[in-house]
């Protein structure tokens, strides 16, 4: 699919220009001159990337940038600012509105070109991959043609390329899955495109295959050290070319370097000098070795650039009115996002102290002013390279220390899992022996103590003629113990079941539960008088059935221990606190000695005696452990003589969770 | 059809049995009830077979009083197979036990048990209950026709 480029600049100029590099890099350019025309254009259909000068006669750039931007068809598409503005807050203005890139004028354009192509492979990236891409470089427009419709057939995405240079910018900008080149070329030939691309971090994974029209050993052999995948010789039948690109596609299993940036790729500068001239002469020396140069008059100017715009190289001159080029250099060199920029100091003098300065402050290199640019191109390429590589070995690093994170946190997860999973099943085994042995426990302890009652009741009943009063009462201790002892068999059973039992929580009204409490109570003893006041509509998300035990202890305590006072009062009833709801039981009975208050969820702990207040002294042992299979919290207050309240809290929470 | 007042007694512990049938003597029923030891010999009573061989298969008792815990077969199973044969698909029977464990409750209802009653410590109790029992399956209840 070919990429359209709307182009928006009012200079003819400018627009001629970037048509025929556009077009030339194979996309469709689409010129206008106005603020107008572009928005016709943009409504025409989708546009890949769009070239925006900022001065347009009908309008702002950057207000048509923010209406892209807020539009469906603009929000998607790359957006390059190409302004006369030398401006810095301009450029800071356009970068904070949206734009992608910045480029001032005098442009390169084939910066301005690499720069889009590099745009628009993000923006694919990141809506994932589609058809595997082909880069073909030849000078052969025939074989060329050729080539692209037997891989546009075979369904590759191909770009073409007819020298070694230019194929070398595509290649870091496309970033194809594989590359055809051919091993006679005009500029640099094949073999040493393969070389440069093995030296680029970002390209050295893609696959190479080198046509020759030779059929000389030593120019294979050359090849294939320059480090060549394949090898296949012209004069063989397309679709033997293509059946060797298949064959190095698949043994490249290799992922791209998906955000690695390409040594070859478009590169930005940051030139930051007080001179006006100097910069100027600086821009078009950097300019035609393809860079795009973003000029500073000062230190605050390119504190404020760093910040919204990426760059890859820094120029600082080390005299500067303002914020000297050594502190601009210390500030820059201590922010975490900017500080591994290479960043080179340039001063006019031959000054050593200047020099140690700049570097002690952290500059990368020092160079001298001077009409003379190539030994700072050099420097400036060497410092690219220097940072590609650092960030290379970094990301390696990061790699191989996110490999082992993970297979330590593999292992971490595993482990941690085993351990579980023996805790979890020992946990089983042991609730099933649990389980085993209440089982038994209600089966076997209770059979015995049903024959002593059993025949101690029979006793009573058919040899009554032949016992005394004394021997009758002993019969009757008899009975009494041995039912108490199923009691206490019954209470502990259900302590240990509320304990295990699943919890299954629910909408529960304890109004009604509690009045269904009270009502048995009246029905065992119905001679007894007392005063049982309920709440209306008090509801919890909790278990119906625990909380009918817990209600049936409280209550039934309640109940039990007014049994001596002149008019019993019962009541069940909340109030708010802390944010959440407290209910509580509360009744004028016996109370008790708050010194001992610890002591009443304890099992078996009693604080009165059999005589007077019988009980086995697990009811409330039983009520703590629901409450605190539901979260909640239990606590008692009392006074002797004067009655107890147990307060209770039943927060809403997970459901079905053992706690 | 003939009634024939037999209640089934399955039941291992010799003192359940005496007070059972002690039981069943103070409420004044007349019946005449027949008390197999473990879940087999219910089985061969039931169905006429082994040391049962020689009785009417005909007659089949009015209700089965089944303990869960017992020797051999145990109550689960008796209930299981009594369920599974045409014979005694529709027998009345009554779990007795001396556990409340949910799972012996749902389990035996799940079952097909027409009742269940758990043995209390206190013999008056189950006096009741037998009572209650008693009345309700010997006097009250129509068996249902076969």
């Amino acid at each position: 699919m070919t990429d359209t480029v709307l182009i928006v600049d009012d200079s003819l100029t400018v627009r001629m220009d970037l048509v025929e590099a556009f077009d030339a890099a194979g996309f469709q350019p689409l010129p206008c001159a106005t603020v107008a025309e572009a928005r016709e254009a943009i409504l025409q259909g989708p546009i890949s990337v769009i070239v925006l000068d900022v001065l347009l006669p009908d309008g702002d750039g950057v207000d048509l940038l923010k209406e892209l931007r807020a539009s469906p068809a603009g929000a998607s598409a790359a957006i390059l600012m190409l302004s006369t503005e030398a401006e810095v807050k301009d450029r800071v203005r356009g970068l904070q509105t949206g734009a992608d890139e910045y480029v001032g004028k005098p442009y390169d354009t084939g910066y301005v070109v690499a720069k889009a192509r590099e745009l628009i492979r993000a923006r694919q990236a990141v809506h994932g991959a589609g058809q595997p891409t082909v880069l073909v470089i030849d000078d052969s427009v025939t074989f060329r043609e050729e080539l692209r419709r037997a891989l546009e057939t075979a369904g590759y995405t191909v770009f073409l390329s007819s020298s070694g240079e230019d194929g070398l910018r595509v290649a870091a900008d496309r970033r194809p899955n594989a590359v055809i080149v051919d091993g006679i070329l005009p500029g640099i030939d094949g073999a040493s495109v393969i070389r440069r691309l093995r030296l680029d971090a970002a390209l050295r994974g893609v696959p190479c295959v080198l046509l020759t029209g030779s059929e000389d050993k030593g120019a294979q052999l050359q090849a294939l050290d320059a480090g060549a995948d394949a090898f296949v010789q012209k004069g063989e039948d397309v679709d033997f070319i293509l059946a060797r690109l298949a064959a190095v596609l698949r043994t490249t299993s290799a992922a791209p370097a998906e955000d690695a940036t390409s040594l070859l790729g478009p590169k930005k500068i940051l030139a930051v000098d007080d001179s006006l001239t100097y910069l100027e002469e600086l821009g078009s020396a950097l300019r035609g070795e393809g860079y795009d140069v973003v000029p500073a008059r000062s230190g605050e100017e390119a504190l404020e650039l760093l910040a919204v715009q990426p760059v890859d190289c820094i120029l600082l001159d080390l005299l500067m009115p303002g914020l000297s080029g050594q502190e601009t250099c210390r500030r820059i060199k201590s922010a975490p996002i900017v500080r591994d920029i290479p960043l080179i100091m340039l001063t006019a003098m031959e000054d050593r102290a200047a020099m140690i300065d700049g570097l002690s402050a952290g500059a990368d290199d020092y160079i001298s002013k001077s009409g003379e640019f190539e030994v700072l191109k050099a420097r400036v390429r060497a410092q690219i390279r220097r940072k590609q590589f650092e960030d290379e070995n970094r990301r390696i690093r990061e790699e191989l220390l996110r490999r082992a994170r993970e297979a330590a946190e593999a292992r971490a997860a595993r482990e941690f899992a085993e351990t579980r999973a023996a805790l979890v099943e020992e946990l089983e085994r042991k609730n099933n022996e649990l389980e085993a042995f209440s089982y038994s426990v209600s089966h076997d302890l209770r059979a015995p103590l049903r024959s002593i009652d059993g025949f101690s009741q029979a006793l009573l009943e058919d040899y009554a003629t032949l016992l005394d009063q004394k021997g009758k009462d002993y019969l009757r201790r008899v009975r009494a113990a041995a039912q108490r002892m199923g009691e206490l068999i019954d209470d502990l059973l259900q302590l240990s079941r509320v304990g295990r039992a699943e919890l299954n929580r629910d909408r529960v009204s304890l109004s009604d539960l509690a009045r269904a409490v009270a009502m048995e109570l009246r029905k065992m003893e119905p001679d007894r008088h007392v005063e049982l006041r309920i709440e209306d509509g008090l509801v919890a998300q909790a278990d119906s059935q625990l909380i009918r035990v817990a209600l049936d202890n409280l209550l039934g305590n309640a109940w039990k221990f007014t049994a001596k006072v002149a008019e019993p009062r019962v009541e069940f009833a909340a109030e708010p606190r802390d944010g959440g709801t407290v209910y509580f039981v509360r009744d004028n009975g016996a109370g008790f000695d708050m010194n001992y208050a610890e002591k009443l969820f304890r099992p078996f702990q009693r604080l009165h005696g059999e005589a007077e207040f019988p009980g086995t002294g697990i009811g409330l042992a039983t009520v703590q452990r629901i409450v605190d299979r539901h979260g909640g919290r239990i606590w008692a207050e009392g006074t002797i003589g004067c009655g107890a309240t147990f307060y209770f809290t039943l927060p809403p929470g997970r459901t079905g969770g053992r706690s | 059809m003939i009634r024939s007042r037999i209640i089934l007694l399955v039941e291992d512990n010799p003192d359940d049995v005496e007070l059972t049938l002690r039981a069943f003597e103070k409420s004044n029923l007349v019946n005449k009830i027949i008390v197999t030891r473990d879940g087999e010999e219910a089985l061969d009573y039931l169905f006429a077979r082994g040391p049962h061989s020689g009785r009417d298969p005909a007659l089949m008792p009015e209700v089965v009083l089944l303990d869960l815990k017992l020797p051999k077969v145990d109550g689960l199973e008796v209930l299981r197979r009594m369920r599974a044969d045409e014979r005694t698909r529709r027998l009345p029977v009554v779990v007795l036990t001396s556990s409340s464990e949910e799972k012996d409750v749902l389990g035996s209802y799940d079952l097909g048990a027409n009742s269940f009653v758990r043995k209390p410590v206190d013999f008056r109790q189950f006096m009741d209950a037998a009572k209650h029992l008693g009345l309700y399956w010997l006097v009250l209840n129509e068996p249902p026709p076969g």
